[in-house]
């Protein structure tokens, strides 16, 4: 099984973005280090606690952006900065401990292989009533077809990582729709795989934490879903 | 009446925006916009016949509504242009945010191997067409 073995020396990285994420970023950088052997990038998103602190002493490279640029624009700077270091895969998720390391390999698995540009980590079962409604929404508007369009939990083969590293990525909001509309009508091939995620034990989700942002959230990102559809000839 | 009025609003605006220019609070380039609607508050004010004129001939029977109109037109028109500069603007800016966080990781990372320490991510990198090509 030496095939099965490689995809722990190809030149792959681990991007996560952070913000204020004291309490789990040393345990989430350790542990994605122990299982994949990968170095870590954390993308800090102007902390104000101990996170740069600590994801350096797990053993991550920091790169510390020097204004906040929410969740996505941290992601493609990870993913700008692992372009210009050469690093031909990057895998990207969260820092709160929701996305297990466990997982990391069978998420890599498609993209080594060659048999998609991107494989997205998803869980269908997490989502409330509520959430599954959005989800559904979402999809009918910008037309994609994958089952957790918000799993940030996500593997990118280079020509993902370019892609999303170009100025056209960098006026999105959010690493959800956006992204995976960008990379769709590129013509990329994106697959979803199946995986288990915990709770979320500290922090807040960005988007669903009051009920002004998600209605600022939906509105956007049906527009923005909408607006890119791939228009039929 | 209210072609006098008009008429000096326009003149203090062109004023205002004199100022404004001269202390560096507008760029030149957006001066001279406002200084052709200060010009056209001035024209229109003084010779509000200019509008009755107009009107008939593109079909408005009542000369103010057309000035009303283009004058919405006009304004909206220009919010609109101006959206779309600052979402060009933010772009630039979070992409100089990024280039900046960049450099900096590369030099934390250039310090710990100068200084011994083993760096997390190897630095043998290969600069992409991203990152230097694209300006920022």
């Amino acid at each position: 099984m030496s095939r099965d073995r490689d995809w722990r020396t190809r030149r792959c990285v681990v991007v996560i973005p952070a913000f204020n994420e004291q309490r789990d970023i040393a345990t989430v950088v350790r542990e994605v280090r122990r299982v994949s052997g990968f170095p870590v990038l954390v993308v800090d998103d102007c902390s104000t606690d101990d996170t740069v602190r600590l994801a350096r002493t797990a053993g991550a490279e920091v790169i510390p952006l020097s204004q906040q640029l929410g969740a996505w624009g941290a992601i493609q700077t990870g993913l700008r900065h692992a372009c210009r270091r050469g690093y031909r895969f990057a895998l990207t998720m969260d820092a709160d401990g929701q996305h297990e390391a466990a997982w990391i390999e069978r998420l890599f698995e498609p993209v080594i292989k060659g048999e998609a540009d991107v494989s997205i980590g998803c869980c269908v079962r997490r989502g409330s009533r509520l959430r599954k409604v959005a989800w559904i929404l979402l999809k009918a508007a910008s037309g994609l077809k994958m089952e957790d369009i918000t799993s940030g939990f996500r593997v990118y083969n280079r020509r993902a990582m370019e892609l999303l590293s170009n100025r056209e990525a960098t006026l999105l909001e959010y690493q959800d729709v956006g992204v995976l509309v960008l990379l769709r009508n590129a013509g990329l091939h994106l697959v979803d795989v199946d995986v288990t995620m915990l709770p979320r034990t500290s922090g807040t989700s960005r988007v669903y934490h009051s009920w002004l942002v998600v209605a600022y959230y939906m509105a956007h990102t049906l527009l923005l879903g909408f607006s890119k559809r791939r228009v039929r000839r | 009446m209210f072609s006098l009025v008009s008429g000096i609003i326009g003149i203090v605006a062109a004023l205002t925006i004199i100022v404004l220019i001269r202390r560096d609070h507008l760029h030149v380039r957006y001066g001279l916009w406002w200084i052709a609607v200060a010009a056209a508050f001035v024209v229109l004010g003084f010779f509000p016949q200019t509008i009755d004129w107009l009107a008939p001939k593109l079909g408005v029977s009542y000369g103010p509504v057309l000035a009303l109109t283009l004058g919405l037109t006009i304004f909206v028109i220009k919010v609109l242009t101006s959206d779309i500069a600052r979402s060009r603007n933010e772009a630039r800016i979070v992409r100089l945010v990024q280039r900046v966080a960049m450099l900096e990781a590369e030099l934390q990372a250039l310090r710990d191997r100068d200084a011994g320490r083993e760096p997390s991510g190897p630095p043998t990198g290969q600069a992409s067409r991203f990152g230097d090509a694209d300006g920022n």
